[in-house]
């Protein structure tokens, strides 16, 4: 059989993908725990952070500890729910580390017992909002929803300044919202605006014809790119992000109050790499790490030692709307299922 | 060498029997065509004959072999025999060398070098030396035919069957390859079943003819012995053309239609009883009308052939419409009357007419 | 062993092992699957019940989901005829010049996945940032958008460019059966040009054109990555994006399995309607084999006509793999590529940096040629069997080897993940599962090739072997199979093709451990990537066409099946 171009071509395609990244030095060589996680070889992240962002944790962590790859695998938060459960219930254990921007969902989780206890070295002195008491899961990050728009298209002093202004019929054609169904920033930002304003806004929001995307990281492209000069929710730091490299995209934190999204992580309970999954999360709560996060990444973070670009407003200076994770699990199917209602898809 | 047994042979269609309780001696050495229509179970005679087919009732013996029964089929591969396809079913990935010695290669026993050369001598015999490295598709339909029968002959098979392998090839080669393959037969003298539809093919080249209708031998005999004495109304018309005629038998040499009375030679009828006469077109003369013994007609069509004249002649107080066939001498038009002289030679009675 | 009872061995029961053989694969590949299927859809913590389906049913934004697929799937059917009908005819029977580049370029659109087509048609055609848009109000300064993708005609345009292939093929090959004088026949008993063509070659393609017809509203029907990428941002559903959105966390698989069975019901019924037509008129009412063809010419219009062509393939080909090609070098797919635009990092970020690329990679080729091979393997056994009539009642298992036809990828997805999902056999979370469901879903394809194939090997070549002393094994290994290979390798390719581009059945089976390009690409898409899924399409295009470029030179024809 001739089927040697097949063949060559299998190679091409596997020589193109694999990474080939530099050795670095080894930072704890003698650590055990490191040992372990190198005899396990890998730790497997279900993340919702943005894929650039999670990739660049990733290659940051296999620098570091050469020898344990990180297994990124990034969809958006509502998405990791569904696969760890349909996973568990095939009887298929592969995730280490469960990282979304639902909080409800580690509510469930660890009501489901799929949670291992486990505290990050030095979280001790992170604010009250990103420790759960039991001790299973801590934010990782942090981020605000806000609106944004393409300064191109929308003059700065007509841009929206209200959460209300977007109901205005002149933004009908021109908004985008990302999709609670999807993405966990998202969820909460309904709930937290449901709690401020009523479900009425978004079935008023809805009138406006919004264009509606998955993920909370995909308004910043459709509004740089002008598709939708106007993003009606979405994660600051993907705003701030795409705002850095050039786009003509500016942010704007309402004045009611911006819906704060904090991001649990946790390590499972039948985590297959479990010194990996806790060398890995130690490493994502390490102070070099968060400040990365909040530099080049433009998100918030819980620890205390991380200064923050100039150009980003303080938290303490923003008024931000608490959600509870409780709350939040709870009314899950609802907060779904209406914006479904309201919107169409 | 083996002659061939078939021997009660039936096969079966669904409700049809297209093969339908056969018997047929073909005796060592002898080429016996089975002619009949499309439809008369000749090709699947052939079929069962190579073991493609298995038989619902009979058997088929070669020499001592019983090679065929229902439920006991030895596979085609181990009856030691070699077919002619009418499509002549040359591989088209082997080149003709490839073609030709593929049975020797796969019956083993002969050394690389000896299979080339008996390869080269069948393609020298039947006049493709030289041709050995070409592919099928590279030659004349001619060319592949002669192939086909060297692929056949260098096995030097018990039993050799043909399956209308002339079919494919335009008039002038056809004719010319009836000769070639009697020659070859009467070179190697192999067992030969020939299948065809085509009589004058089948004149040339058998031993024996075997007519078949519906699935049974209708008559088996000489070319002569068909012809002249065919034993059916089928038969008859389907060998060569004729006129058939029917009457009540008035003695044992005469018999009666309308007014019209024939004497047959060789006699034998039931006097009183219906009665069936095949006359050959050619075995009549038009004579002037008031030669003696000659009856009276009158010409109804006339068609000139160049070699010979096609005559319809009604005859007087009969219904009889007869064709007559004459040489082309001093043509008659329609309308004229004639005299039409049967002798009784002519008069063939079919089977059942006599006793 | 005596010979009769060696003949009796061989006779006797080689139906048996075939038989007991297909029907396992049968009941694991089907019968397993589509009776959980079915039994789910009605299960009830009580006893059957039909509460799914009056769930199901009874929901407004459901049957809207319904309804909006039936208008895509019509509209889409009706413009694919509409474009491949005249298309065909215009290539196969007249004097339009490029006929063989257009043919190509019809190939072209064949094997691009609908969602890639779809994905490109965002960055062309979204009302404001789409490129043709942006051009359109740079010409004439006005407001309004020329199109917008992301409403139920854009959808149908986006569909119709990419199953008027099917149409095409159909009505293109039975052109080429419809010999010439059948027409003059017409024009000797003084029609014109346009009237033998409207009453004798119309008539007789007709029946090809129905069959076009229900093909291309099948696969509209089951389409699923289009209808996600541009009706979800527009507000609506159609049944498979609404199939798929029922695995959200909490699952409803049973709400899934009800609505699985108006899609199911559907096919089948178009499938079956599309027999009797076809069987009343069979394409053997074409006859006139080998007659000569002779072009029709076509005079002043053949250039407007080109253009016409032209305009096709500007929409399914040039347009959206030049925009692919565009945002795979742009740092920002918007703007115009300047030099402060350009950029390789789409690449070094899809090849180098995105952790899931290479897994991908590797799992789409392994799958892609374990599905293929085992797939035209198993089909030319099938082929063979069925036409050398080798065991009783082979037609049917023919008939078998078609008949997931009836089954959209969703669907049988939906039935793979609830059978394989629980003991005794748990095939979810492993590549396993995707190869049984491209498997049976390719199976058809394979089949119907493999078919083809052997009916065009005369059984007088093998029997010759026969006689000459081969066995069947030995006869099938150097007489059947070397001829076989061209029609074989054919349906490899083929098979291979369909894995490679399977979107609808991967996005509800993968696991991130068998994650295929396909699945890797909707993930992108989801987060808005455009960079990385343009370099991701152009990627799978490329090994696409390195396979179809090597099917054409080993089996000497082209894949859309028409004679050189």
């Amino acid at each position: 059989m001739r089927l040697r171009p097949l063949r060559t071509l299998v190679a091409l395609a596997a020589a193109c993908a694999v990474v080939a990244v530099p050795a670095a030095e080894p930072a704890f060589a003698q650590n055990p725990r490191v040992d372990g996680a190198k005899k396990e070889g890998k730790v497997v992240w279900y993340t919702s952070l943005a894929l650039l962002s999670a990739e660049k944790v990733a290659k940051l962590f296999e620098a570091a500890y050469p020898g344990v790859k990180v297994e990124v695998h990034r969809t958006g938060s509502q998405r990791i729910l569904q696969r760890v459960m349909q996973e568990l219930q095939a009887g298929i254990k592969i995730v280490d580390v469960i990282h979304t921007s639902d909080a409800g969902h580690f509510v469930l989780l660890k009501e489901k017992k799929l949670l291992a206890a486990y505290t990050p070295a030095g979280v001790e002195r992170f604010p009250a909002g990103f420790k759960d008491r039991d001790g299973f899961h801590y934010g990782l990050r942090a981020t605000v929803n806000v609106i944004a728009y393409n300064t191109k298209v929308v003059p700065a002093a007509e841009a929206p300044k209200t959460w209300t202004d977007l109901l205005d019929p002149r933004w009908k054609g021109k908004l985008v919202t990302a999709h609670p169904g999807y993405s966990g920033v998202t969820a909460t930002h309904v709930l937290a605006l449901v709690h401020l304003l009523g479900w009425d806004y978004f079935k008023q929001l809805a009138q406006n014809r919004p264009m509606i995307v998955q993920s909370a990281a995909d308004p910043p492209g459709v509004v740089a790119s002008g598709e939708r000069p106007v993003a009606a929710n979405g994660g600051d730091y993907t705003f701030y992000q795409v705002k850095k490299k050039g786009n003509p995209v500016e942010i704007v934190y309402p004045r009611e109050g911006v819906p704060l999204v904090v991001s649990p992580t946790a390590i499972t309970v039948f985590a297959p790499h479990p010194s990996a999954a806790r060398l890995f999360t130690d490493f994502t709560f390490s102070r070099e790490v968060q400040q990365v996060l909040a530099d080049s990444e433009g998100l918030y973070t819980g620890h205390p030692d991380v200064k923050y670009p100039a150009d980003k407003p303080r938290l303490g200076d923003l008024k931000l709307l608490m959600t509870d994770p409780e709350e939040l699990e709870k009314r899950n199917e609802e907060i779904k299922g209406r914006f479904v209602e309201f919107f169409g898809a | 060498m083996p002659g061939i047994s078939l021997r009660g042979l039936v096969k079966r269609y669904g409700q049809v029997g297209a093969v339908d309780g056969l018997d047929l001696e073909v005796a060592p050495g002898e080429l016996v065509s089975l002619l009949g229509p499309s439809g008369c179970g000749k090709t699947t005679t052939l079929r069962l004959v190579a073991g493609f087919l298995s038989p619902d009732a009979g058997e088929i013996v070669v020499g001592e072999r019983r090679l065929s029964a229902p439920g006991a089929v030895v596979p085609p591969e181990r009856r030691r025999m070699a077919m002619i396809f009418q499509s002549y079913a040359l591989w088209p990935h082997m080149t003709v060398a490839q073609n030709v010695g593929y049975g020797l290669r796969v019956r083993g026993g002969l050394g690389r070098a000896e299979r080339e050369a008996r390869v080269r001598e069948v393609l020298a015999r039947v006049q493709l030396a030289g041709y050995g490295s070409r592919y099928p598709g590279e030659l004349s339909g001619g060319q592949q035919q002669r192939v086909a029968v060297a692929r056949a002959l260098v096995v030097e098979p018990e039993i050799l069957l043909l399956d209308e392998p002339l079919s494919n090839l335009d008039a002038n080669l056809r004719e010319e390859m009836r000769f070639e393959i009697r020659r070859l037969h009467e070179t190697f003298a192999i067992t030969t079943l020939y299948v065809t539809h085509d009589q004058a093919e089948a004149m040339v080249i058998s031993d024996r003819i075997a007519v078949l209708e519906r699935g049974r031998v209708a008559q088996l005999g000489t070319a002569h012995d068909i012809f002249e004495r065919p034993r059916t109304r089928f038969v008859a018309e389907f060998i060569g053309r004729t006129n058939l005629i029917d009457g009540i038998a008035e003695s044992a040499d005469t018999i009666v239609c309308g007014t019209v009375r024939l004497r047959v030679a060789s006699g034998g009828l039931k006097p009183g009883q219906p009665a069936a006469l095949s006359i050959r077109p050619h075995a009549m003369a038009l004579t002037a009308v008031m030669a003696p013994g000659a009856l009276a007609g009158d010409i109804r069509r006339a068609s000139y052939l160049g070699d010979a004249v096609d005559y319809e002649v009604a005859l007087e107080g009969s219904p009889i419409v007869l064709r007559i066939t004459t040489p082309p001498s001093a043509p008659l038009g329609p309308g004229a009357r004639v005299g039409v002289s049967i002798p009784p030679e002519a008069c063939v009675p079919l089977a059942g007419s006599i006793q | 062993m005596t010979a009769r009872a060696a003949a009796r061995l061989a006779t006797l029961d080689r139906s048996l092992p075939v038989w007991l053989l297909a029907a396992l694969i049968l009941v694991v590949l089907m019968v397993l699957p589509l009776g959980w299927l079915a039994w789910l859809s009605v299960a009830g913590e009580r006893g059957p019940t039909l509460a799914h389906y009056a769930r199901v049913f009874g929901d407004v934004p459901l049957r809207r989901a319904v309804w909006n697929t039936i208008v895509l799937a019509f509209w889409s059917g009706a413009a694919s005829v509409a474009v491949g009908a005249p298309l065909a005819w215009l290539t196969a029977r007249t004097d339009l010049p490029w006929a063989r580049a257009l043919r190509a370029l019809t190939l072209a659109s064949f094997v691009t996945p609908p969602f890639l087509g779809a994905f490109a048609w965002v960055m062309l055609a979204g009302p404001n940032a789409g490129l043709l848009n942006r051009t359109w109000r740079g010409l004439t300064g006005g407001e309004a958008p020329l199109v917008n993708i992301f409403t139920m005609p854009g959808l149908i345009f986006v569909v119709a460019l990419y199953t008027f292939p099917y149409v095409y093929v159909i009505i293109a090959n039975t052109l080429e059966l419809v010999a010439s004088d059948l027409e003059e026949a017409g024009a000797i008993l003084g029609a014109g040009r346009l009237t033998v063509a409207l009453t004798i070659t119309l008539p007789l393609v007709a029946p090809a054109i129905a069959s076009g017809f229900v093909l291309s509203v099948l696969q509209a029907l089951a389409l699923f990555g289009s209808p996600a990428i541009l009706a979800l941002p527009a507000g609506f559903h159609t049944i498979t994006t609404q199939i798929w959105s029922f695995f959200q966390y909490p699952p409803k698989v049973e709400m899934a399995a009800a609505f699985s069975m108006p899609l199911l019901v559907a096919t089948a019924l178009l499938l079956w309607l599309q027999r009797r037509v076809l069987g009343r008129r069979g394409y053997a009412a074409v006859g006139g084999r080998g007659g000569q063809r002779r072009r029709i010419a076509l005079g002043a219009w053949r250039y407007p006509a080109l253009a016409g062509c032209l305009l096709v393939m500007t929409c399914s080909v040039f347009l959206p793999y030049g925009v692919l090609a565009k945002a795979a070098f742009a740092r920002a797919w918007a703007q115009p590529l300047t030099w402060d635009n350009l950029t390789l990092a789409n690449w070094t970020f899809t090849f180098l940096e995105y952790s899931s690329t290479r897994d991908a990679i590797v799992n789409t080729m392994e799958l892609a040629v374990l599905t293929a091979t085992a797939g035209a393997v198993l089909a030319a056994l099938l082929a063979y069997v069925t036409n050398r009539r080798l065991v009783r009642g082979s037609q049917a298992l023919g008939f078998l080897a078609v008949a997931p036809v009836v089954v959209p990828g969703v669907v049988f997805a939906v039935a793979l993940f609830i059978a394989y999902t629980r003991p005794p056999l748990v095939l979810y979370g492993t590549l396993a599962i995707l190869f049984v469901a491209y498997l049976t879903k390719e199976m058809p394809v394979g089949y119907a090739q493999s078919d083809a194939t052997f009916k065009a090997i005369q059984p007088d070549l093998e029997e010759a072997g026969r006689i000459l002393g081969a066995g069947r094994l030995r006869v099938l290994r150097e007489i059947t199979a070397p001829l076989a290979r061209g029609g074989i390798i054919a349906a490899w390719c083929f098979v291979f093709i369909g894995v490679i581009r399977e979107l609808s059945a991967s996005i509800i089976l993968f696991t991130p451990n068998t994650k295929v390009m396909s699945v890797v690409m909707f993930d992108l898409k989801e987060e808005g990537q455009f960079g990385a899924i343009a370099v991701l399409g152009l990627f799978m295009l490329a090994m696409t066409l390195a396979t179809v470029a090597f099917v054409q030179r080993v089996a000497g024809r082209d894949v859309l099946g028409a004679r050189e």
